[in-house]
């Protein structure tokens, strides 16, 4: 297909501009190694105080932790750009550029930018699985890893439908970056078990902004193989609706959008 | 001749939230917000002919910027309607802008951090120009827009000049009919200028390339359209030829004396001697010389020469046929009207 063919030019490109600033990717790679360990070290931390959680183990609690980093890494990786629309692109009217393109706007400001500070979440997350997932007995079969894909691709799109919405408010209000990054600050809640939390908080988090279905929902799933229509097709329903969501806001935001003088 | 860009009655206002000044005027907007509908364009009719340069004027923030941004899809318009190349841009876009171009003078297109060349590619993927095609295209376009010396350099590391030609080429890369060039020579010296002016010509000659040109320098205007469209408060002031411009305006003379001492100059009063207003004449002191610039429906250039010579001693004289640029100017000014 053509916008993949794009995409791995936009990759290739990319990868030219990281080796044109050198220095930069070097320090910028050595710190994100160093943020990482720490997190991973704090994490162990934590988690050797509390043996149990609510009916969870040490080792359940960490897969469920892990699990919600594959979308988070995900999204991070591909749709950076995203955060510029809401700080900066709207507001200097760079946004025209993309519409003089005949590509489709969305696909166009995403493909541009790839955050390798991604590989940093990817990291921590390989070691949690690879940690918890030995440890633990987990039912597995057949369709276990197509539907745990299934659900990657559905909860990567709860969170680059959310960023899109929220960076789409910027047609209308010129900024919005900072609205995205306190929802993004939401998606915290979805590392732990969400029995952990209070009646509100839950309800917010399963039905308003759907964190819950990139990670604990799910994740239970897999461990226990209880509840799979919701765990599962609730993820899906979710990722479709907000995405479909997502497109409107932004096609409206299109023709709200008012660029800059020049 | 069919028309390429057809605009009619073309409109866009913008919300602006009007705030008094300081913080405490800033908070009060947030609570109370008074707001104003500021007309940017208003109501704007033109079209113009397949293969045609078009001169787009105003002065700024006439809303210049705002129509381009109409015609090539970027903006909404709040109504009316524009149909380029038989498309609404606004319900057509990604149809629609494969076959245009666009440069903002201010602004580039490219992509910051890659070196020229790799940019071309990507827009090659973008507009899915053929291989065979766009080695022709790039060849052409390095020719007419000499692009050899710093195709391999950064984006960032480009002059003005290298910039500018080099967003053209980009906007040139998919070979489209109808090309939209905002102040494409803005900041630019001489010989650049000159550069990219053969650049247009060539392109709109060879091609039949349909372009929409928008400048505050007058010569490009002069070198490269026929025809200009001036706007003011976003309503059109003037749609017709330079030459109809000029014959319209063609009743203001600038005379040239020549004196014999310089210091005469404070013995000769135009205003009061034919009591006129700064509009209808002025006279201009240029180290040795007068120039008197006037309008011959309200006073003779008979007139004006017998008073002169009767005045002070004149070495020599000199009629000037009036310029596009006075006139222009004097349109800014709100001096007359069309």
């Amino acid at each position: 297909m053509r916008y993949i063919r794009l995409h791995r030019i936009f990759i290739s490109q990319y990868l030219k501009k990281l080796m044109e600033y050198k220095t930069d990717f070097l320090l910028g790679a050595i710190g994100l190694l160093f943020t990482q360990i720490l997190q991973i070290m704090f994490l162990g931390i934590i988690f050797s105080q509390i043996p149990a959680l609510i009916g969870w183990s040490f080792d359940e609690i960490l897969f469920i932790y892990g699990f919600s980093l594959i979308p988070k890494f995900i999204d991070h990786l591909f749709t950076d750009n995203l955060w510029m629309v809401g700080y900066r692109i709207i507001r200097k009217g760079e946004f025209d550029k993309y519409l003089t393109r005949p590509i489709n706007t969305l696909y166009h400001v995403i493909a541009e930018n790839f955050c390798v500070d991604a590989f940093g979440e990817a990291l921590t997350c390989i070691l949690l699985l690879a940690y918890s997932i030995p440890r633990l007995n987990m039912p597995f079969h057949w369709y276990t890893i197509p539907l745990w894909i299934i659900v990657t691709v559905f909860a990567t799109l709860i969170y680059t439908s959310l960023k899109i919405m929220t960076s789409a408010i910027s047609f209308w209000t010129k900024a919005s970056g900072h609205i995205t990054h306190m929802l993004y600050m939401a998606n915290d809640f979805s590392k732990y078990p969400v029995s952990i939390y209070n009646k509100f908080v839950q309800t917010v988090i399963t039905y308003i902004l759907p964190f819950a279905f990139t990670a604990y929902y799910p994740a239970s799933y897999f461990l226990t193989g209880k509840d799979p229509l919701f765990c599962i097709g609730g993820t899906v329903i979710a990722g479709t609706v907000l995405f479909t969501l997502a497109l409107f806001i932004w096609n409206r935001g299109l023709n709200a959008y008012e660029s800059a003088g020049s | 001749m069919e028309n390429m860009i057809y605009v009619e009655n073309l409109r866009k206002e913008f919300k602006k939230i009007i705030k008094e000044p300081g913080i405490k005027g800033s908070v009060k907007a947030l609570f109370k917000p008074k707001k104003e509908i500021v007309k940017a364009v208003d109501g704007i009719s033109f079209e113009v002919p397949k293969g045609e340069i078009l001169g787009f004027l105003g002065p700024n923030g006439a809303g210049k910027s705002t129509v381009i941004k109409m015609l090539t899809g970027i903006l909404m318009p709040t109504s009316g309607m524009c149909r380029i190349n038989g498309k609404i841009p606004q319900e057509d876009r990604k149809n629609y802008v494969r076959e245009i171009g666009v440069v903002f003078g201010q602004r580039t297109q490219l992509w910051w951090d890659l070196a020229l060349r790799e940019t071309y590619a990507v827009l090659k993927e973008i507009y899915q120009v053929p291989d065979e095609q766009y080695k022709k295209r790039m060849e052409f376009l390095n020719e007419v827009l000499e692009l050899d010396s710093f195709i391999t350099s950064p984006v960032r590391t480009l002059s003005l000049g290298q910039r500018m030609r080099a967003d053209i080429a980009a906007s040139l890369l998919h070979s489209p009919k109808v090309l939209f060039l905002d102040e494409p020579t803005i900041g630019l010296d001489v010989v650049v200028k000159e550069n990219i002016r053969n650049a247009i010509r060539k392109i709109n000659a060879e091609e039949g390339t349909t372009v929409i040109l928008t400048t505050h320098d007058l010569s490009d205007i002069e070198q490269l359209c026929e025809r200009i469209v001036m706007i003011d408060k976003g309503k059109k002031v003037f749609d017709g030829a330079i030459s109809e411009l000029k014959h319209n305006f063609g009743d203001i003379r600038t005379l040239n004396f020549e004196l014999v001492n310089a210091p005469d100059f404070k013995l000769l009063d135009y205003k009061r001697r034919f009591k006129l207003s700064d509009a209808d004449i002025s006279a201009e002191r240029d180290k040795g010389s007068v120039k008197v610039r006037f309008d011959t429906a309200k006073v003779s250039v008979e007139d004006i020469i017998s008073y002169t010579l009767s005045t002070v001693h004149v070495k020599d004289l000199n009629i000037k046929d009036v310029e596009i640029e006075e006139i222009i100017k004097k349109l800014y000014r709100q001096e007359v009207s069309i």
